[in-house]
């Protein structure tokens, strides 16, 4: 009996072995994506589907992930398991680049010179760059701009959008109102929110930064703390609102449920405003001058990592994906904007009533990057809450965010 | 009636399949043991090991850096913050949430109506996923939530609990109350049945009160339990994370920083895994002093 039970055992130890050898095929393409939404996965089977039409040798496996997409790629390179292509948001690509984990392309990009290179708009290309070489090739980008509620500017007896500073606080005063006379607020100009990524378009419009180009902080510099102050202002005057004051999740919200004016806000907000708030008439517009243009874009490149035994098929992939072709497949729905110029002509983005400011954007837009360790960004958002619901003193806060960050400082 | 001569047949019987029970125990015990190893014993080392290091996920190599981790620890201003607000939060829960749960299965205990239904009632939210439970709460302290509106009456001004520094902390430990009270109840209602009747009369014929009783009576012979139910609650208060999760991420201000939250946000959101992992060895320390100290002064059974 006992030898029997152990027979099963063994039995079913085998069976579990075979299982975990069971692989994909030899010279299968792994692929990694987040889902911001069920369109955007659509897009990317349909992506795929049209690789694979054209190049029926290659096998290209979709492998979705869901959330906490950047733990989880970060723990496949450092196991070795990494998909052979996935994202990378500007956002982490300083912490990524810094380790030996990404392939370089330069090589590839060298050897094919259909691929054109010089296409892409050179800032997306930077954020990916490091010491000369390219570690990821950006497959589109959003940037920020203002949404304004045309119904209320035409209610207020105002005809265009802000242009500058002064401007945004003087419509933002006209368009806070008690509409049913209770005594409360319910219409404020502009929606803003404690956070770092909507203050950075300010600080740059201000001449600012977050650090300098050896990579020092410059926080406490009056540039900066003069771009938090007006920011702040704007809600102290009470002119502004932030959405955990009228109870909702996110600034996109209260300007969709009409509760603000003006909003700050990307090309993913478009299709949020067809689907949902259906009622809304708005129009997009640059954001308003400080002491310069300014705004803040977002890109996500395609990377593929150094350890990968199919490097000429990954090339492939990569290539269609961010080539002419792919991208303009990509970017036709109007999901995101291309990084290509020649893309973006040919779908006529730039006379596009509503994509033209995105483009136009790029002209002033900064890729916003910090070479510290992720842990600035709670240090900042802390510190911008204690601000906005604390009323901490700026200056203080401004000093010792720095002092917080200085040790976190990426190594090289 | 079991005669001497079955007696002896049973005996050896059983002495002769001792080896083949044992070597069964150790069977079922293997798949269990094996589990517990490579998902608890192992990784509980394993932070131990890494917690010397500077471990980054990405790199190639990981670098000893001795007790660095450890004494950078003792300077973090953070990990201060979530010491306290551990401490605070435990002080505040746990106590309350053990006079509630025995309160609770006292009055569950009598023969009253709809018993049956209020058992229910308080358990459901201990039965209720912490986030399920956590979003209904998010909803219920926002400014325009329910909350508020129930204060406002009593012409409270509007508050924004969860984004108010000073009542954020408060606001999730009013909630972790509500879902654990239920939990424990139970426990105290099984300890509450196996306190036998008959002490009840006696109290009763001597004339003591519904109250003398439950002091005198009911206190006491739950002991065990509250023992049982002190640590399990101080444990689950040093180690609160998912309401902290969903409802605050921390904020505002780190207002709600507990320290398994400061765990979890150094190894996976600042990919600081050597770090993360000396944190954690930090907290599982202070957690077994709480509990020696709790078993040295409050012992489960004086008697």
């Amino acid at each position: 009996m006992v030898k029997s039970t152990l027979k099963y055992i063994m039995f079913a130890f085998s069976l579990a072995l075979i299982a975990s050898c069971i692989r994909d095929k030899e010279n299968t393409i792994r692929f990694s994506s987040w889902q911001s939404s069920p369109s955007e996965k659509r897009l990317t089977d349909s992506l795929l589907h049209c690789f694979a039409k054209k190049y029926p040798e290659y096998n290209v496996k979709f492998e979705l992930i869901p959330g906490n997409y950047s733990e989880k790629i970060q723990l496949m390179l450092g196991t070795h398991t990494a998909p052979q292509v996935f994202y990378v948001k500007d956002f982490v690509a300083p912490s990524y680049l810094r380790y030996d984990v990404l392939q370089p392309l330069n090589e590839y990009i060298d050897k094919n010179t259909s691929f054109d290179i010089d296409d892409f708009y050179p800032q997306f290309l930077d954020a990916f760059t490091k010491n000369g070489k390219i570690y990821g090739l950006p497959k589109d980008f959003g940037c920020f701009v203002l949404f304004y509620n045309t119904d209320m500017f035409k209610a207020a007896g105002i005809n265009d959008p802000p242009k500058d500073w002064a401007e945004l606080e003087e419509f933002s005063r006209k368009l806070t109102k008690d509409t049913n006379g209770d005594g409360k607020i319910e219409q404020y100009g502009i929606v803003v929110e404690p956070s770092i990524d909507k203050l950075m378009p300010f600080v740059f419009q201000n001449m600012g930064g977050f650090q300098d180009k050896d990579g020092n902080l410059t926080l406490n510099t009056p540039e900066f703390q003069g771009a938090l102050e007006y920011y702040y202002g704007l809600y102290k005057k009470n002119i502004a609102t932030i959405p955990t004051d009228v109870s909702m999740n996110n600034t996109e919200e209260v300007f969709g449920r009409k509760r603000a004016a003006m909003v700050i806000s990307g090309g993913w907000f478009v299709p949020q405003l067809k689907d949902q708030y259906t009622d809304v008439n708005y129009k997009v517009a640059f954001l308003p001058k400080g002491k310069q243009m300014a705004t803040i874009a977002f890109t996500v490149a395609y990377s593929s990592p150094k350890e990968n035994s199919l490097k000429e098929e990954t090339w492939k992939l990569l290539s269609y994906l961010t080539g002419k072709e792919g991208m303009k497949a990509w970017t036709s729905t109007g999901i995101a904007m291309p990084t290509r110029k020649s893309v973006a002509a040919q779908l006529d983005y730039i006379k596009h009533p509503e994509y033209k400011y995105f483009m136009g954007s790029v002209d002033f837009a900064k890729v916003f990057q910090v070479e510290y360790n992720e842990r600035w960004y709670s240090i900042t958002q802390s510190a911008m809450q204690a601000i906005f619901y604390q009323k901490a003193d700026i200056p203080q806060k401004l000093k010792e965010m720095e002092d917080d960050m200085r040790s976190l400082r990426l190594k090289k | 009636m079991v005669s001497g001569y079955e007696l002896k047949i049973k005996m050896k019987r059983n002495s002769s399949t001792k080896k083949e029970q044992q070597f069964w125990a150790y069977i079922f015990l293997f798949f269990p043991l094996m589990l517990l190893a490579i998902f608890v014993f192992i990784p509980i080392l394993f932070s131990l090991v890494i917690s010397f290091f500077d471990w980054e996920l990405m790199a190639s190599q990981q670098k000893f850096i001795d007790i660095n981790n450890y004494i950078e620890i003792f300077g973090d201003k953070i990990f201060y913050k979530a010491i306290l607000n551990t401490v605070l939060y435990t002080i505040g829960v746990v106590p309350i949430q053990t006079m509630l749960a025995l309160f609770l299965a006292f009055v569950m205990n009598q023969k009253i109506r709809g018993r049956t239904f209020f058992r229910t009632a308080f358990y459901i939210p201990a039965v209720t996923s912490s986030v399920v439970t956590s979003i209904i709460f998010v909803a219920i302290y926002s400014k325009e939530g329910l909350l508020n509106s129930i204060l406002g009456i009593f012409g409270f001004a509007a508050n924004d609990w969860l984004t108010n520094p000073h009542t954020a902390l408060i606001s999730i430990m009013m909630l972790n109350i509500w879902t654990t009270s239920g939990y424990f109840m139970v426990s105290f209602l099984a300890g509450l049945q196996n306190i036998p009747n008959s002490l009840y009369e006696a109290a009763k014929l001597e004339g003591a009160t519904k109250r003398q009783q439950f002091w005198h009576i009911t206190v006491p012979m739950v002991r065990p339990v509250t023992y049982f139910v002190v640590v399990m609650g101080l444990i689950g208060c040093f180690q609160v994370f998912d309401q902290v999760f969903v409802m605050s991420d921390g904020g505002p201000n780190n207002a709600t920083t507990t320290m398994s939250f400061y765990v979890y946000q150094n190894a996976f959101r600042y990919f600081r895994l050597g770090y993360g992992a000396a944190t954690a060895i930090v907290l599982a320390g202070i957690i077994m002093i709480v509990t020696v100290i709790q078993k040295k002064y409050f012992p489960p059974n004086p008697y």
